[in-house]
């Protein structure tokens, strides 16, 4: 594809049939379409992504004045020591957010992906009707997260809600969903689980479906059990989508953040809340900006090297298709 | 059938020119000056309608000016709005209603401007600010006499209790627990052992230091006293506060164990699950169309040092970004709105407690009163209301008594350790405020 645009017979058929003079004009043409093609998206990741990172890391190195009148400081690396100093305000909250966080993505990233895979699996087949049911899981994927969390606010109330009055039923204990320091982090990984195993399961989907029928010919001339050809080959060649998947899931569950608005905000005591959630109660005070963009920073690089990792390790070990 | 057709269009533009013109020409007369006001939505209500209904009849009795309300979320919404705006160099509001604990954080960030010339330039100069219930000021002037806001949508937590449960207790169910001990015996016969009815509900999440400054300014010390850089989170009244409220759940079990939610809370009541609240006066219009029983409105019970509450809600502040003119004409919607017949008919759309004096020698309020008496609870509870826990960087304070509040709540802190650390902290935040 790149190689007929930059032909230039193609990217500008006129220039062949023009004069010798207009051939420095079409060599020059021929150097910066590639530049020029790139630049609107160039500018819009430089506008919205480059340019606030830049700025998240210089504004951590700064610590304002708590008033208009008191000029803002460079303070280096203060900002990120008060984080996870225990007599400041800040510090005693966020090594808590911090651990909470890496839970919520340790636990909801496998079991959602766990969850999406056997999914997917489970609605690959032809069947009447198969499609209702693989709408039903993806259904939660298009509804608005608030809109989602403020359903399962209802779901969770204590004395009212569906779960205990459900659980109290059959005679099973009931819990303060949302208000516990036990329950309430699970009660919002459920939302995230049921919120986010839709959209894996869908990408699964599609790729179970171009995975080549010769390879399970294969094996069902050899006798493979279920077992075996789902170990030995539907996973394996799987691999590049679970890598996919497994960052996807993960940099969505470092995001996350919407349900705990209408689910807690964070109680009890910081010990439901996260990361993102955190900047966003922080943000408003003046005195706090230099602690929010050292929080993003931190959240930035917890990415990255989640993400460096997969692609730089995983990824070697993955099965494309040629 | 074509011809007929572009008739009409023809009719149809010539019409709508005209229209055009007639508006053009009737801007040209009178030339108002648009006037951008924010609201957020915290209560139930047509808000929206009811806001709009009043600037309808503000910018006919005023040609000269058209205020404009913009609905812009919570007012934690309103306030990232201008301080996007503001900073960004861009046009905020002209006028706004923001909390009213959020006045020193607008006055550190010089999003504000004082009222105190356009309140001394106006009519009612010298009985304005006096006609004010002198709770509500607290939040609205800074220790050097000056007038940041005018109250506006204020209210105050009130104890919600349910007059068919306490007779079926064999309780007088005529009057509220009058303090707490009477409130702990009273909770004692209403509680259910097998969980089906609760004696109390004290919500938890959220703010809880709200509710809590009850309890704190009826054992005798407030969280805050006058001046904006100084709490008073761990004072020996306070610990012996917080120890009580902590046993309703513990030791006592007359209240559901862990943080209470503050949406559910209603419900609860008026599903008689929770047989007594604590609760804004805001939610009175909505509970009394949802209970299905008598409704009984008390003050919140006395401490050992007498009654005591908070005020909550929101102030109208005029912005430092809007030009002059702006400003002045701001004013006057102010005063529009704060006139005692609006804060009237705003108290009966919404529930807050009108903030004018005089506002409850209107008939509308008078009718109110007659009709459902637990509106006039609020009112007289205010002799006995304190500041709300507004500081420099309130948002960050009010965050940090919660969960002072909740580590102990769950067991993780006993009250004296969990307020040490709590002051701890804060003490270190307002350091850095000179004054």
């Amino acid at each position: 594809m790149s190689s007929i645009m930059l032909d230039p017979s193609t990217a500008d058929s006129s220039a062949t049939s023009a004069t010798i003079g207009l051939t420095h004009g079409a060599r020059l043409r021929r150097v910066l379409l590639p530049y020029l093609l790139i630049l609107p998206t160039f500018l819009f990741i430089a506008t919205f992504t480059l340019w606030p990172t830049v700025s998240a890391v210089i504004n951590s190195t700064i610590k304002p004045g708590v008033t208009v009148k008191i000029a803002p400081r460079f303070v280096g690396l203060d900002n990120f020591r008060d984080l996870f100093d225990n007599s400041t305000d800040i510090g005693q909250s966020f090594p808590r957010i911090l651990k909470n966080t890496l839970l919520f993505v340790a636990v909801t990233v496998p079991i959602s992906m766990a969850l999406a895979f056997f999914l997917a699996l489970g609605l690959n087949r032809k069947l009447r009707g198969i499609g209702l049911f693989r709408f039903a899981f993806f259904y939660p994927v298009l509804m608005p997260m608030i809109g989602a969390a403020s359903i399962f606010a209802f779901i969770y109330a204590d004395n009212i809600g569906l779960a205990n009055v459900v659980a109290h039923s059959f005679a099973l204990p009931t819990h303060p969903w949302i208000g516990d320091a036990f329950w309430t982090p699970i009660a919002i990984m459920i939302v995230a689980l049921w919120k986010q195993s839709g959209f894996y399961m869908i990408i699964y989907l599609a790729a179970l479906q171009s995975l080549p029928a010769d390879v399970y010919e294969a094996a069902d001339l050899d006798g493979a059990s279920g077992w075996v050809k789902l170990w030995h080959i539907t996973w394996p060649l799987l691999s590049s989508t679970t890598i996919f998947v497994l960052v996807a899931a993960a940099t969505n569950a470092f995001q996350m953040v919407d349900q705990l608005y209408a689910l807690g905000q964070g109680v009890p005591d910081d010990k439901s809340n996260l990361l993102l959630y955190f900047i966003f109660q922080k943000f408003n005070e003046r005195a706090n900006s230099g602690y929010v963009n050292a929080i993003t920073v931190v959240l930035l690089l917890l990415l990255a090297c989640f993400t460096v990792f997969n692609f730089a390790v995983l990824d070697r070990q993955a099965y494309y298709e040629a | 059938m074509l011809g007929k057709r572009l008739h009409h269009i023809a009719i149809a533009a010539t019409t709508t020119s005209m229209l055009l013109s007639g508006l053009v020409a009737h801007a040209q007369t009178v030339t108002p000056l648009e006037i951008k006001f924010y609201y957020p939505t915290a209560v139930g209500g047509p808000i929206a309608k009811v806001l709009a209904g009043f600037a309808d009849d503000f910018n006919t009795a005023n040609p000269d000016v058209h205020v404009t309300p913009v609905y812009a979320g919570g007012y934690k919404d309103i306030y990232t709005a201008i301080d996007t705006q503001v900073k960004g160099g861009g046009a905020g509001p002209d006028v706004a209603i923001l909390l009213s604990t959020d006045m020193n954080s607008l006055i550190d960030n010089d999003y504000i401007v004082p009222l105190d010339s356009f309140i001394k330039s106006s009519k009612e100069a010298d009985t304005y600010l006096k006609d004010f219930f002198p709770a509500f000021l607290l939040n609205s002037q800074t220790t050097d006499g000056q007038t940041w806001g005018a109250p506006f949508q204020r209210s105050t937590p009130v104890l919600y209790y349910n007059q068919d449960l306490f007779k079926a207790a064999g309780l007088d169910s005529s009057k509220a627990p009058a303090n707490l001990d009477e409130l702990l015996a009273d909770a004692k016969a209403l509680t259910k052992a097998d969980g089906s009815q609760w004696g109390i509900e004290i919500p938890s999440d959220g703010f809880p230091y709200w509710l809590f400054q009850g309890f704190a300014i009826g054992a005798g010390q407030n969280l805050v006293g006058d001046a904006p850089n100084k709490v008073f989170f761990n004072t020996p009244s306070t610990v012996s506060a917080l120890q009580y409220f902590i046993d309703l759940q513990g030791k006592n079990a007359v209240m559901p164990k862990g943080v209470i939610q503050w949406n559910n809370t209603p419900a609860d009541f008026t599903s008689g699950k929770a047989a007594m609240i604590y609760y804004t006066t805001g939610g009175l219009t909505n509970i009394l169309a949802n209970a299905k029983f008598g409704v009984g409105v008390g003050f919140l019970p006395a401490g050992t040092k007498g009654f005591g509450a908070p005020t909550g809600g929101g102030n109208l502040y005029i912005l430092k970004s809007s030009p002059t003119a702006n400003q002045a004409a701001s004013w006057r919607w102010i005063e529009y709105l704060t006139s005692p017949q609006k804060q009237a008919d705003w108290t009966v759309a919404t529930g807050y407690i009108a903030a004018r004096q005089t506002a409850w020698d209107t008939d509308t309020l008078k009718q109110l009163i007659a009709a459902h008496p637990q509106y006039g609870v609020a009112r007289d509870q205010l002799k006995y209301a304190g500041k709300e826990l507004g500081t420099h960087q309130g948002a960050d304070l009010q965050q940090l008594f919660g969960r002072a509040l909740q580590s102990a709540l769950t067991g993780d802190k006993t009250p004296q350790q969990a307020l040490d650390d709590a002051q701890a902290a804060a003490d270190k935040i307002l350091a850095n405020y000179p004054n």
